[in-house]
Formats: C-alpha cells, sequence, structure tokens
C-alpha cells in the first residue's frame, strides 16, 4: 500500500512520503497510512519536507481515533542510497523509539529488506540491522488499513 | 472571662470591585508520536508560554539548535500560538472550561550561529 501510493505521488521524479500511524504499545501495529502530498508539504527531487501545520491537521485527525505517529516513510530517487541522508536526520522527528524508513528507486523497490530503517535511539537514528529487522517486524497485511491523504488544509480520504 | 475569639476565623474573602472569579481550564495537548496527552487544569490567567514549556516537559521534548533551529509550538484551532504572554482567558473568551492544543515543531534550517 505504502509503496504504491508513493509511486503514484513521487511518479520517481520527486521524493514523497507517508506517515505510518497506529496506538504505540510493546508491539505496534501500524493502522494508518498518511500520505503527505500538497500545501504544506514540499516535494522535490532531492527533498520532501512536510510543515507543522500538516503534522497539525494529521494530530487533529488521528488523535480521536487513538493514533500515534510510529514512522516517517520517504523515498530516494534512482541513484540515490536508500539511507538517511544529514538532512533526513536534521528534519525527521526526533523521538525515542521513532521509525524512519528510506525507500529506494523512488519508491519501486518492493523489497523492504533493501529499504532504509531507521530507529531513533539515544539522541541520533541508527540503521537497524537485518537481524533487527527480522526479529522485531511482521510484514503483515491489514485487512483494515485505513489509507489518507493529508496537507495543512486537512486529512483526506483517497480519491483513487 | 470572656471567650477569646481569633479575628482570623471570622475573615472573609471578598473580591474587590471589579474583580470577577474565572474558573479552572482544563487543558489538553497532544503530540502526534506521544502515546498519551498532556492534560492539565490551569487558572485562566496562566500564560501560553507557561503551558507549553509544561507540555514540553511531558514529552521530553525541547527547544535546541544544531545546525537548524528546533522550534515547538502550540497550536490552536489550526493556528500557531506565537504570543507566548497571551492568557488562557484572552485566548478562550469567558465561557471556556477546556482548551484542546496540539504540539508540532518547527525546523529552521541553517539558523545556528
Amino acid at each position: 500500500m505504502t509503496v504504491r501510493g508513493l509511486q503514484e505521488t513521487g511518479q520517481r521524479v520527486r521524493e514523497s512520503g507517508a506517515l505510518w500511524l497506529g496506538e504505540r504499545a510493546t508491539t505496534a501495529w501500524i493502522t494508518a497510512v498518511v500520505f503527505s502530498h500538497g500545501n504544506g508539504v514540499e516535494e522535490g527531487p532531492s527533498r520532501w519536507k512536510v510543515s507543522p501545520e500538516v503534522f497539525g491537521t494529521v494530530t487533529r485527525w488521528g488523535k480521536p481515533r487513538g493514533l500515534c505517529l510510529l514512522a516517517v516513510v520517504h523515498t530516494h530517487l534512482h541513484g540515490i542510497p536508500a539511507r538517511l541522508s544529514r538532512a533526513d536526520r536534521q528534519y525527521s522527528v526526533q523521538i525515542p523509539d521513532m521509525l524512519a524508513v528510506v525507500i529506494g528507486e523512488g519508491g519501486a523497490e518492493l523489497d523492504a529488506r533493501r529499504w532504509g530503517w531507521y530507529l531513533y535511539d539515544k539522541h541520533d537514528y541508527r540503521q537497524l540491522l537485518a537481524r533487527e529487522l527480522h526479529e522485531r517486524f511482521v510484514p503483515e497485511n491489514k485487512e483494515r488499513l485505513t489509507v489518507r491523504r493529508a496537507d495543512a488544509d486537512g486529512v483526506w480520504e483517497l480519491t483513487k | 472571662m470572656e471567650p477569646q475569639v481569633n479575628p482570623q476565623e471570622n475573615k472573609q474573602v471578598v473580591p474587590t470591585v471589579g474583580e470577577q472569579t474565572r474558573p479552572d481550564v482544563e487543558v489538553t495537548v497532544e503530540y502526534l508520536p506521544a502515546a498519551k496527552p498532556f492534560h492539565r487544569e490551569y487558572p485562566a490567567d496562566e500564560t501560553v508560554g507557561a503551558i507549553r514549556t509544561d507540555a514540553m516537559a511531558f514529552f521530553g521534548v525541547s527547544d535546541h539548535r544544531d545546525r537548524d533551529t528546533h522550534q515547538f509550538f502550540l497550536e490552536f484551532r489550526g493556528q500557531r500560538l506565537t504570543n507566548m504572554t497571551e492568557t488562557l482567558h484572552q485566548l478562550l473568551g469567558p465561557h471556556h472550561r477546556g482548551a484542546n492544543f496540539n504540539l508540532v515543531e518547527q525546523i529552521t534550517p541553517g539558523s545556528a550561529v
């Protein structure tokens, strides 16, 4: 779901991104994917940046539904490694246990093991080892996954 | 012997002319990454700045500078609050008993000195 939406948004010519939301718990399930696109979101060939206003609209939408921000996911275009850049580290949410995921090839990289997986831990993001990924993450298709688009004006149903 | 009367026991607090009793305000601050919101009751003359400070401490975040400047704001009804001296009474008016804020982060690139 995430990669399809990011490919549609970025069209492989600009970075795109999404927020993974769910209930923060010992075992946390991602139950909502919110693509950030439009007013209040900067999307360029080497930049995807979400304004505070977008986080505000997502907060107003998500909190009454019991949702927390669990991860920030964004793409890197072809030729750019799926690793967190310095700017990514600076601009991402710096909260313990926050996950940052980088999907290469403009979102076309389907093998999640080739994505960059980072966890905010002790004042910086550190890349998760393959062993940690295997132990800590379980891919599962949730039938009731909620999918939305958010910008500075609100959170919207996807039109397609 | 007549009983001694403690004058303090008969003392009554009377509002001065023009003074009105303002009920406390139930404040909730949500922060998107956090599992639980910040809840506290504040007097109506408490400032937005004080609530921001308390909420940031609760969520374990702080304004800071690295290569960029990271600053947290309270957001109310979709508007970022920038006047930290504004009181709840001024913000909400006289009839509100509760207020819901969001805490959001602004990162300004290259502002470090």
